[in-house]
């Protein structure tokens, strides 16, 4: 009944939000800057929200939720363009997109993509929406499950399993890459006692390395010296083609959506990780109950849908705790929670009594959002294509020019161009010796999360690692990590053949 | 297109001497600088205070971030190094006063002359859970055995560490005390049972006392604090008298110019900035996030900073977490 009586208010709030043409510009306007934002290496939906957050202080606090939320969404969605078109992520959050993506465009597919991409976007923030009316507090409580042991071994198989899943030949590489990133992380004042490491003295690396021009630097730099190098044109292939989405593929892979969304709701609501761990682990999953495993990497549709679903899934995944428990699920929820608190709503446990509306409103303009974020991508898609239309010699230099903005704008801070170079060439040797780049890239972003909660963990344990075994989630957890690892051993592996014959015969 | 370019080039060039005919501060656009990320505590403090005190100027103040290096120090030096005319303001708080310290500059914190609008206080509270329902108990329960009771609040050397330390100091308890990377980490990890206690400032907590998912055991400033449907929080103070030796330690929002601005423009700094906390606006703004509005200015926010920052230096130079002596930059010992 309750639930009933929820849904209506729901289409209430949604109808008054839709009926409001000032309302329907700002949605619009602030998607298509979301997507922009997204599209362009090294601007984030995170940079998008706060540029946001200062022009939104003005409006009320519903037209400003549409403005940022849009913003959002659209960046998280964005973030698919770059990686898909030219194999450089717009978005940390898209890093998965680029590994099937960008092999689609360049067997000519690129529109077909991204064509698909905008619907399952859609449909995963869509699917995420429903969880935010529906069961949120039962969310919240899962996200409670997370303590510092939980945390570490969470950031830990992010690292691992994007490891596992990006070598081109030995599963090893993509490990090693992923540790190159953590120890990057390492650098800089640790956040728990302060004390400098790896700084050597100089000022600019007392804060750490920013993770946009590592991103920025690990994926455009190779790229850029790669085409400049074979003088190659992805657009010579390119078909035009329908962008708008054969339903047959979309309702073949609606199990492949639906898991996807799954993995970015509940990835989104644990708090302080965000997109870009929910793209891989969807990745990883798609890949894994793949009955065709050996054509991801290659330019395989469900790849793509798999890590668009569950990064746009994220977004209402990571509202959860943040308008239940007032914690940000993710960087631009942490950016959204200070842009509501200069709007004067404190979201936390007494959300439902001092603004009773408050989540079906933010659930509605989820909603909204992704409509408009669809229809703004149809619309889009097509022209977006046709950049690679553009010769190699004009279109390459601009990437160049884009890719030190970025690092840039950050900020504003020169140094982040000093490390974005650097990186970049160490990236393209690590490349042409077929070491992946998107492990060392989640390791920057991961790592100071694993190393911090290990470090508490243990000093909150007294030193023991006991607690591991003791909790449910990190069991599980644990678990996992063994047997991702363990799977890669040759003896495993032999062990693994022999168990499955075993029983197979015996089955017979 | 062109047409509109050269129309706009010839009305900005036949106003610009208009601008600077009027010669009194302000005759043009305030920039201020705020050295935190937008959308945090100082940022939205700052955008409140100087959006009214434009209301009392014929100028715009136009608000940007600018964040990164050591506790700030990038915002401060980018603020410090433009020209000393006023028009320039530094949105900080009291974190900045490591920035020193920590190697961030190489300046005492008193180059700046700042406007405080104020701060959330402080309070120390228990998860709903623990056994504990007054702060005498707790502390009792911490004194019996030491080092037992874990206690969070962020990273060594913040202001929460701060003022758990003076707890400690001034009660004679000991805490286990396990760091968190901000507020709502260390909030969120006594929701999940990994801690026990908790400092941070009360518009930080207020939803979670009220949720009931916290209990608030003592302010930790002199005077009990009055919160919407809980009812008052008792100063820690009362049980412990011991603890004004070392508190309060309170958070210091608002900004700053450098000390050697002219005159007549820090006058007219201080004369709008009076008149902006004395609106409506600000205080219900303080109200509702749960802020104690301070307004000093000169001499008597001089002496707050000064002694966050000796505070602040010497802790974290007796924690090892400071890379310059506080003597090498001339910060008296408390």
């Amino acid at each position: 009944m309750i639930l009933l009586e929820r849904i209506g208010s729901f289409f209430t709030i949604l109808l008054g939000l839709a009926s409001e043409p000032l309302n329907l510009a700002i949605l619009f306007g602030s998607v298509v800057m979301g997507i922009l934002f997204g599209a362009m290496p090294g601007l984030t939906s995170t940079l998008g929200v706060a540029l946001l957050t200062a022009l939104t202080y003005g409006m009320d606090t519903s037209l400003a939720m549409i403005c940022l939320l849009a913003i959002y969404v659209g960046g998280t969605y964005g973030g698919s363009y770059a990686a898909i078109l030219i194999n450089i992520p717009g978005t940390a959050a898209a890093a998965a997109t680029a590994m099937d993506g960008y092999p689609l465009a360049c067997k000519g597919e690129g529109g077909r993509a991204i064509g698909l991409t905008t619907t399952a976007s859609a449909i995963g923030t869509i699917i995420s929406m429903l969880f935010v009316v529906s069961i949120s507090p039962l969310i919240s409580r899962f996200a409670l499950q997370f303590t510092s042991f939980e945390f570490f071994l969470l950031a830990f198989f992010g690292i691992l399993i994007s490891g596992t899943l990006t070598s081109p030949d030995l599963v090893i590489k993509g490990w090693i890459a992923g540790l190159l990133g953590l120890f990057l992380a390492c650098i800089g004042r640790d956040l728990l006692q302060f004390y400098p490491r790896f700084t050597y003295g100089i000022p600019d690396l007392e804060s750490g390395i920013e993770v946009v021009p590592v991103l920025i630097g690990a994926f455009g730099i190779p790229q850029i010296i790669g085409v400049i190098k074979d003088r190659f044109q992805i657009g010579k292939t390119q078909k035009l083609q329908r962008i708008l989405p054969e339903i047959g593929t979309v309702l073949k892979n609606i199990p492949a959506i639906i898991r996807s969304a799954l993995t970015g709701v509940g990835i989104g609501a644990v708090p302080g990780i965000g997109e870009d761990i929910a793209g891989w682990v969807s990745y990883g999953t798609a890949k894994n109950t793949s009955k065709h495993p050996e054509t991801f990497g290659k330019g395989e549709i469900q790849g793509v849908i798999a890590s668009e679903t569950a990064n746009n899934a994220c977004v209402g995944g990571a509202m959860i705790p943040l308008l239940n428990l007032g914690i940000p699920g993710s960087p631009p929820a942490a950016m959204l929670l200070g842009a509501l608190m200069l709007h004067g709503v404190t979201p936390g446990p007494m959300i439902t009594f001092e603004h009773p509306n408050f989540i079906l409103e933010v659930a509605a303009i989820l909603l909204l959002a992704s409509m408009a974020m669809w229809v703004a991508g149809m619309l889009l898609a097509k022209q977006v294509v046709k950049v690679l239309r553009i010769p190699t010699q004009v279109f390459m230099p601009v990437i160049a020019m884009l890719c030190v903005i970025g690092s840039y704008s950050l900020g504003l801070n020169i140094f982040n161009l000093y490390l974005m170079l650097p990186v970049g060439i160490i990236c393209y040797f690590l490349t042409t010796m077929g070491y992946p780049i998107a492990p060392l890239v989640i390791g920057v972003i991961l790592g100071p999360m694993a190393d911090e909660n290990l470090r508490r963990a243990l000093m909150v344990s007294e030193g023991s690692f006991l607690p591991v075994f003791q909790r449910p989630v990190s069991l599980i957890l644990f678990l996992i990590i063994v047997w991702t690892i363990a799977s890669q051993l040759p003896w495993f592996k032999r062990k693994l053949s022999a168990i499955k014959k075993a029983v197979f015969k015996q089955s017979l | 297109m062109k047409k509109i370019i050269i129309a706009s080039l010839v009305l900005v060039m036949a106003l610009a001497p208009l601008a600077w005919a009027k010669k009194s501060f302000p005759s043009r656009n305030i920039t201020a600088v705020v050295v935190w990320g937008a959308g945090g505590g100082t940022d939205t403090c700052v955008r409140i205070i100087t959006a009214e005190m434009q209301k009392f100027m014929d100028v715009n103040i136009n608000v940007i971030n600018k964040t990164g290096g050591v506790a700030g120090s990038v915002g401060m030096s980018h603020a410090y190094s433009q020209k000393h005319d006023g028009y320039t303001l530094c949105g900080l708080s009291e974190s900045n006063v490591t920035a020193g310290v920590q190697g961030g500059w190489d300046k005492k914190f008193d180059v700046w002359d700042t406007f405080i609008v104020g701060g959330s206080p402080d309070l120390i509270s228990v998860t709903a859970d623990a056994p504990y329902q007054t702060i005498q108990e707790l502390i009792e329960a911490a004194k019996k055995n030491p080092k037992s009771i874990k206690a969070a609040a962020s990273g060594a050397g913040s202001i929460h560490h701060l003022n758990l330390l003076a707890v400690e100091n001034g009660s004679g308890a000991q805490f286990h005390f396990i760091p968190y990377k901000g507020s709502a980490p260390s909030q969120n990890a006594a929701m999940t049972g990994e801690v026990t206690v908790v400092v941070t400032s009360l518009a930080e907590q207020q939803q979670l006392l009220r949720g009931g998912k916290l209990r608030a055991l003592g302010m930790l400033i002199p005077d009990s604090f009055e919160v919407a449907d809980l009812g008052t929080i008792p100063s820690a103070f009362d049980a412990y008298p011991g603890l004004s030796k070392y508190l309060p330690i309170s958070q210091a929002i608002g900004f700053a110019v450098p000390a050697d601005v002219p005159r007549e423009a820090k006058d007219v700094l201080v004369d709008t900035f009076n008149k902006a906390m004395a609106t409506d606006k600000v205080k219900t703004w303080a109200k509702e996030n749960y802020y104690l509005l301070s307004g000093k200015t000169g001499a008597e926010s001089k002496a707050v900073f000064d002694a966050l920052e000796s505070n602040f230096a010497w802790t974290l130079w007796e924690l090892g977490a400071a890379t310059v002596s506080p003597e090498t930059l001339g910060i008296p010992k408390p």
